[in-house]
């Protein structure tokens, strides 16, 4: 049989595409073996490209049951022997291991950081058999040809075992932590209460939840107090412009009164006029965290879904690698090519050009950096297929931020004239733009506006068109959101640029915490009181930060792995044999926490007829059929009760009804688009329906 | 002993969450009367009823109102 080189992957697309890139060719063939797809292309020699599935290992126990803690013995095994959900890994590790036997050479080809060297480490170790140690690595940042073809031509000579062990690492400290405590929290609640319900907190999760927790309780034991501020207006010609008080805010209402009282259609005379010049530089290339940050303030998008839509723009080589940390763009991506492939899309066409047109391209940076790769940047690539609408913005931001920190810096000119008026100063401020240097290719996603003042001059008189008073009251801190959250952690310096948003979605699917401004439930709470009474070192911001600082370090060679997991034991350790000590008393606070996270999910208003009972999703004891029924139906009090479909699942929507006010419910079936039921028989919405179905039944018969 | 707003098992006369918010209406009365010269009684029912009023300190005012306490 012919020996061929065999490339590993990290997933199909990218098996894919490197496959394109480095058939002579560029006609792959695709060959499906029990499913899993890989390719085959020919260039110097006969070249296999495998794709895996992500992680196809991971850490698991190594011998005992699940229901039990401490547990520190792991080992790697295939993801399919320990997850339910993974079971098609076993084939693929098959296919992999039989393409493996009669490979001569390999070659990693995942993404070159933690988790795609650890990726590839995994294939090559224990797929391939022990292969890790002769295979080379390709690197590369963009899934263009022209990049693929020279990281295949250089490879390096060998996998770099730094970031594998590094990526090891976190991934056992991660389990370590993980396991051991969603055990203890788990176990405890089902011990006390004899019901079980999955609780989990992590290494880093734990910290994060504690951010959200004191903001929560700063937001709920706010009291606000009182403040005045004045609101006026001058009419200039025959214009009106808002102008602002020497004093922004006045603690006595008199205070405010007063100046009210002195300037009120009185007329005042321009003191002062002001004028400076501002310049406003370029941003800086996008890091992963900052384009999460963008896109959520300009699109609303949450944090894992522009790191997914980022994600699939690079599988697409639209753009360079996403899970970066480097602000910094080097000459050696080729920034005029870049442009130059740019000019061919009509809308950058001419901002391409004129970026083409300088001597010198010398973009604005950042001051992070990534020893792997650089900042976000577009290959210069078209799309090959229709892109989605939030592909298409985030292509679109991706692109206008390259092109911008190219920009020179804008120009603003500031006026500031200052009124005085019955011994009272007042401001009036404009602004404009002189120059739009940077922000001409950023223009969609500039808020700022204009403020366009007319021509004035010292001693001009004008006059007050209105003063009055503004009764204000303080505002507790903002909530956090998703985008806020993740430069928090960043900023603390917990997680890492592929897990943060990830970490988040999980506080959100485990219930301990809400909506879009994020609020956290009772439950999280609690798991948050739990955990720092019991285990206070596990919510360290600190403690998280520190060991983070060990793992990165393991990156540079400058620390040792065992050290750390060393480390990490003997800091679990104590933590773990206190919570099993108070395992009685941490069940009861869960298991009541669990039981009205519960009540909660079925709770759906007040009852409209006996006003001290509450609306919830109820069973019949008979026939075990659900309704919503008044708390004090079982205690034969009130017999209020409604029905609601039995199949698919139905929880209260934490809406009103339009027509009657009445709380609706969310019913989500099989097959069908889930909706909102309103269950009140006399709502008017529902007999103006019937109405006009009746008319249409009519106008059918005539 | 239970707490006198929400009943959850307590040392003092509050919870540790409700007594940081009772600890928070009585340092803002100071600036309210400062600013504008109301009642004890007035000021509950002022921040009772503001929007941005924290859930807890809402329920300890009302507490505080029912009650008569200080």
């Amino acid at each position: 049989m012919e020996k061929y080189t065999l490339i590993v992957t990290e997933k199909p697309n990218a098996a894919q595409r490197i496959a394109k890139a480095l058939d002579s060719q560029g006609t792959p063939e695709k060959v499906e073996e029990d499913g899993v797809p890989y390719f085959l292309a020919h260039r110097d020699q006969k070249l296999v490209v495998v794709p895996a599935l992500g992680h196809l290992y991971t850490v698991v126990h190594e011998r005992g049951r699940r229901n039990y803690y401490p547990v520190f013995n792991f080992k790697w095994a295939p993801r399919y022997s320990a997850e339910r959900r993974a079971k098609q890994t076993r084939t693929w590790i098959e296919v992999i291991s039989r393409l493996a036997s009669n490979a001569e050479n390999f070659i990693a080809a995942c993404d070159y950081d933690l988790e795609g060297s650890l990726i590839g480490y995994c294939l090559l170790k224990y797929a391939c058999g022990d292969k890790e140690g002769v295979a080379k690595r390709m690197k590369f940042s963009t899934l263009t040809k022209n990049e693929l073809e020279k990281a295949y031509e250089e490879p390096l000579s060998s996998l770099n075992f730094a970031l594998i062990e590094a990526g090891r690492t976190r991934h056992e400290v991660d389990w370590l932590y993980g396991v051991n405590l969603s055990r203890a929290l788990t176990l405890a609640a089902k011990r006390w209460s004899g019901r079980y319900a999955t609780l989990s907190t992590g290494r880093v999760q734990g910290p994060t939840l504690k951010f959200l927790v004191g903001r929560e309780k700063e937001i709920r034991s706010f009291v606000p107090t009182p403040y005045w501020s004045i609101r006026s207006e001058v009419k200039i010609k025959s214009s009106v412009y808002e102008v602002e008080y020497e004093t922004k805010t006045f603690e006595k209402k008199a205070n405010a009164d007063a100046v009210v009282e002195a300037c009120k259609g009185k007329t005042g005379e321009i003191e002062t006029i002001e004028v400076r010049k501002l310049r406003q530089k370029p941003p800086i290339p996008f890091d992963l965290g900052k384009l999460q940050t963008e896109a959520y303030s300009l699109f609303r998008y949450t944090p894992r879904r522009t790191s997914g839509i980022a994600q699939r723009l690079y599988l697409e080589a639209l753009i360079s690698y996403p899970r970066t940390s480097s602000q910094k763009l080097p000459p050696t991506i080729d920034y005029r090519a870049i442009l130059k492939k740019l000019k061919k899309k009509t809308v950058y066409k001419k901002l391409a050009s004129d970026l083409l047109r300088k001597d010198e391209l010398k973009p604005v940076e950042g001051k992070k950096e990534d020893p792997a790769h650089p900042a976000i940047y577009p290959t210069g690539n078209m799309p090959e297929r229709e892109l989605s609408e939030p592909e298409k913005r985030v292509w679109d931001l991706v692109v206008r931020r390259f092109m911008a920190v190219f920009g020179e810096p804008a120009i603003k000119q500031s006026m500031k004239a200052s009124i005085v008026v019955n011994g009272h100063r007042f401001y009036l401020r404009g602004r404009r733009v002189l120059k739009e240097g940077w922000t001409r290719f950023y223009k969609p996603y500039i808020r700022a506006e204009e403020v366009l003042l007319p021509t004035i001059k010292d001693g001009q008189k004008v006059s007050m068109k209105q003063v009055m008073r503004e009764d204000k009251f303080t505002k507790p801190p903002p909530r956090y959101n998703p985008s806020s959250l993740l430069q928090k952690m960043e900023e603390e310096g917990i997680g890492t640029k592929a897990t943060r948003a990830d970490i988040i979605e999980t506080l959100y699917s485990r219930g301990y915490v809400a909506e879009e401004r994020i609020v956290t439930t009772d439950l999280g709470f609690d798991i948050a009181d739990v955990l720092s009474k019991y285990c206070p070192r596990v919510t360290s911001v600190k403690f998280t930060r520190e060991l983070e600082e060990k793992m990165e370090r393991i990156q540079t060679n400058s620390e040792d792995r065992v050290n750390v997991l060393v480390e990490a034991v003997s800091q679990l350790k104590p933590v773990l044999e206190e919570l099993k000590e108070k395992e009685q008393a941490i069940g009861q606070v869960l298991s009541q926490a669990i039981k009205r996270a519960r009540m909660q999910e079925r709770l759906i208003g007040n009852c409209p007829d006996c006003k001290t009972g509450k609306l919830m999703i109820l069973y019949s004891r008979k026939t075990r059929k659900r309704f919503i029924g008044c708390t004090n139906y079982f205690k034969d009090i009130c017999t209020t009760s409604f029905p609601l479909p039995q199949k698919g699942t139905a929880k209260p929507a934490q809406k009103n009804c339009k027509g009657c006010e009445w709380p609706l419910v969310f019913v989500r079936m099989r097959g069908r688009r889930p909706w909102m039921l309103c269950f009140n028989p006399k709502c008017p919405l529902k007999e103006e329906r019937r109405k006009r179905n009746e008319m249409q039944s009519l106008q059918k018969g005539n | 002993m239970k707490c006198k707003v929400c009943k959850r098992e307590t040392e003092s006369k509050y919870c540790e969450l409700h007594d940081k918010a009772y600890r928070n209406i009585v340092k803002e009365y100071d600036v309210w009367k400062k600013a504008s010269d109301v009642s004890w009684k007035e000021y509950l029912s002022a921040i009772a009823k503001n929007s941005y009023t924290g859930l807890w300190a809402k329920e300890v005012a009302e507490h505080l109102m029912k009650s008569g306490e200080k």
